[in-house]
């Protein structure tokens, strides 16, 4: 157990799927040679297929203290990277329009809104997924190298390209499948929850990019913290996959709003737009209660009750919404 | 402490040593023909050759002829984790030839491997990415490669006590010799399991993949008549790399 932890909460219920936020990992971290391919941070349509494909299905994380066997995703489960030929078109005389190779047969988000139906309605909603960066990491553990380590200051889980072979059992181990192999470099590589930035006092790249405010960053054991209360105190966020038992520091307020036009007056548990089944796939029977808790909420603050949780959940402002410990930053500051 | 995997590895080990079939996920293999190894003959022959390194570094050169091979036998490391499957003993044995030229010498390995796993990799370019229109794509992220490589202590034996098998120890580091399909050849240095680590240098190796074969030669320093060696094969098609792969009891270079 690292001395402390940062943690992310994401408000699914305000992602608008726009993808500012893997655009603003993969310019920053995964614009290199061999990492097309993959992107740190990715936002996918639930229900579907994800990104890697089938990465929910395929195996790793923890069963009786056991990792748990699992196939390596192939490139086309990430989606082959293509190129357009805009030097035919544009200095070649080419006339027929700009074509991409390889021709595309899968990508990040492929089934983009497809989503699924819910009785004879179409229902969908987005999620990111960043590095869980684990209390009790698969992958750290499937490490032969020891090339996978988890900082004692913050609970943020790297991986030491000095120490990695590429073996990809780490890949492997990871339940989530939040590890990448670059076979120009060959070696793995993983989101460092935006190490460099939070050291000088800024916040996570996707994070600070995003349109809809919706991701909360900070240590979860800093009682002050809009993590530690979102998570702890009104306890309205969960991981992803808990039976995975890695212990995931990255947290979910599940999607339950909005209502469906039809059920005014009903509570959503009654008559639901998401299937209650699907979210408790994603994020345990627990999820059940958050929403009872969310909804009570939200029913006060319409009702004129100040809802502290609702205001939290707004987040208007980034003081609001990320809480970086001063000393974190100035200990690092002055090695650097 | 021994761990589980160590305790597997070192009774597979001494069984292997003492001639005795293990259970099959672990050491087993049949007993070849006559010239495998035998428990009381670890020992690897070296010949003298008139030919130059340069000439015996190619796989099917004439000179090696006149060089006779070796068989030795083959373990399988047992699984990493509990509940990985034990792997198949695809690959039963080696044949090893050495010869000595120049104050060179001269491996030649040749073992029967179906499937060719040696795709090329794009290289990782030596200018920036940002100076270039393309950036070098990933082409797969779950193939593996076939390798061979060969190990021996970095000093004398300290009163005739040779190195763990298991790449070595503390009191007695090893270098090793390794070839990779894709990735070519590379010198290693390791003190134990999980300390391996590429020196950056580089040393001459051939391959030549023909009939369902593999033939490589690596040219080694001049290593004396005593000295233990060990040998690994890797078989990409099985998913092989680090520890998870075929190896050699110690054998004696003569």
């Amino acid at each position: 157990m690292s001395k402390h932890q940062y943690a992310m909460v994401m408000d699914l219920n305000k992602c608008l799927g726009c993808q500012t936020c893997t655009i603003a990992c993969k310019k920053l971290w995964s614009d290199r040679d061999g990492t097309q391919h993959m992107y740190w941070n990715n936002v996918e349509t639930r229900p579907g297929i994800g990104y890697p494909r089938q990465w929910d299905r395929i195996g790793g994380g923890w069963k009786d203290g056991q990792l748990q066997p699992s196939p390596l995703p192939t490139l086309d489960d990430y989606g082959a990277p293509w190129e357009y030929d805009y030097d035919q078109r544009l200095y070649e005389g080419k006339k027929k329009p700009v074509m991409p190779t390889p021709d595309p047969v899968s990508g990040p988000n492929w089934d983009e809104d497809v989503g699924a139906l819910n009785g004879d309605e179409n229902f969908y909603f987005y999620l990111l997924r960043i590095c869980n960066h684990c209390t009790n990491p698969a992958c750290l553990a499937a490490c032969p190298r020891q090339a996978i380590y988890k900082r004692d200051e913050d609970g943020i889980v790297l991986l030491d390209q000095e120490r990695c072979q590429g073996y990809r059992y780490c890949i492997a181990a990871c339940p989530y499948k939040k590890i990448y192999f670059n076979e120009i470099t060959g070696k793995s590589e993983k989101c460092i929850f935006c190490y460099p930035r939070l050291e000088k006092g800024e916040v996570n790249a996707c994070a600070a990019q995003c349109p809809g405010r919706l991701r909360f960053v900070g240590l979860l054991d800093d009682p002050g913290s809009a993590v530690h209360r979102l998570v702890h105190v009104y306890k309205v966020a969960l991981p992803l996959f808990p039976e995975k038992g890695t212990q995931p520091n990255v947290f979910y307020v599940p999607p339950f709003n909005p209502p469906r036009r039809t059920n005014y007056g009903q509570s959503i548990l009654e008559d639901p737009r998401l299937p209650l089944e699907y979210l408790i796939y994603l994020f345990g029977a627990e999820v059940r209660d958050v929403i009872v808790r969310l909804e009570a909420e939200l029913n006060r603050a319409q009702n004129g009750t100040q809802s502290e949780m609702l205001q939290l959940l707004i987040g208007r402002d980034a003081e609001t919404r990320y809480q970086i410990p001063e000393p974190l930053v100035r200990i690092k500051m002055s090695i650097g | 402490m021994l761990t589980r995997r160590d305790r597997i590895f070192l009774s597979a080990c001494t069984l292997a040593v003492a001639g005795v079939l293990a259970a099959p996920h672990l050491c087993a293999q049949r007993p070849a023909p006559a010239a495998v190894a035998s428990p009381a003959g670890l020992v690897l022959r070296t010949a003298a050759s008139p030919a130059t390194p340069e000439i015996l570094l190619e796989p099917d050169a004439r000179a090696w002829q006149g060089v006779p091979a070796q068989r030795v036998a083959l373990n399988r490391t047992p699984p990493l984790y509990d509940t990985d499957p034990p792997a198949e003993l695809e690959i039963r044995y080696v044949d090893v030839r050495l010869a000595r030229a120049s104050e060179k010498l001269l491996l030649h390995l040749t073992w029967k491997d179906p499937t060719q796993n040696a795709e090329g990799i794009a290289a990782l370019p030596s200018t920036q990415p940002e100076t270039r229109d393309r950036k070098e794509h990933t082409s797969a992220t779950e193939r593996f490669f076939d390798a061979a490589a060969v190990m021996f202590p970095e000093r004398a034996a300290q009163n005739g006590v040779w190195p763990s098998l298991q790449m070595g120890d503390a009191a007695g580091p090893v270098l090793i010799y390794y070839w990779n399909a894709a990735r070519g050849a590379m010198r290693m240095q390791a003190e134990g399991r999980g300390t391996t680590r590429r020196t950056g240098e580089t040393f001459p190796a051939r391959a030549l993949y023909r009939a369902g074969a593999w033939q490589v030669t690596m040219e080694l320093p001049d290593l004396p008549a005593g000295l233990p060696l060990s040998l690994a094969v890797w078989n990409g098609a099985q998913q092989d790399r680090d520890g998870r792969k075929y190896f050699s009891v110690w054998l004696r270079l003569e």
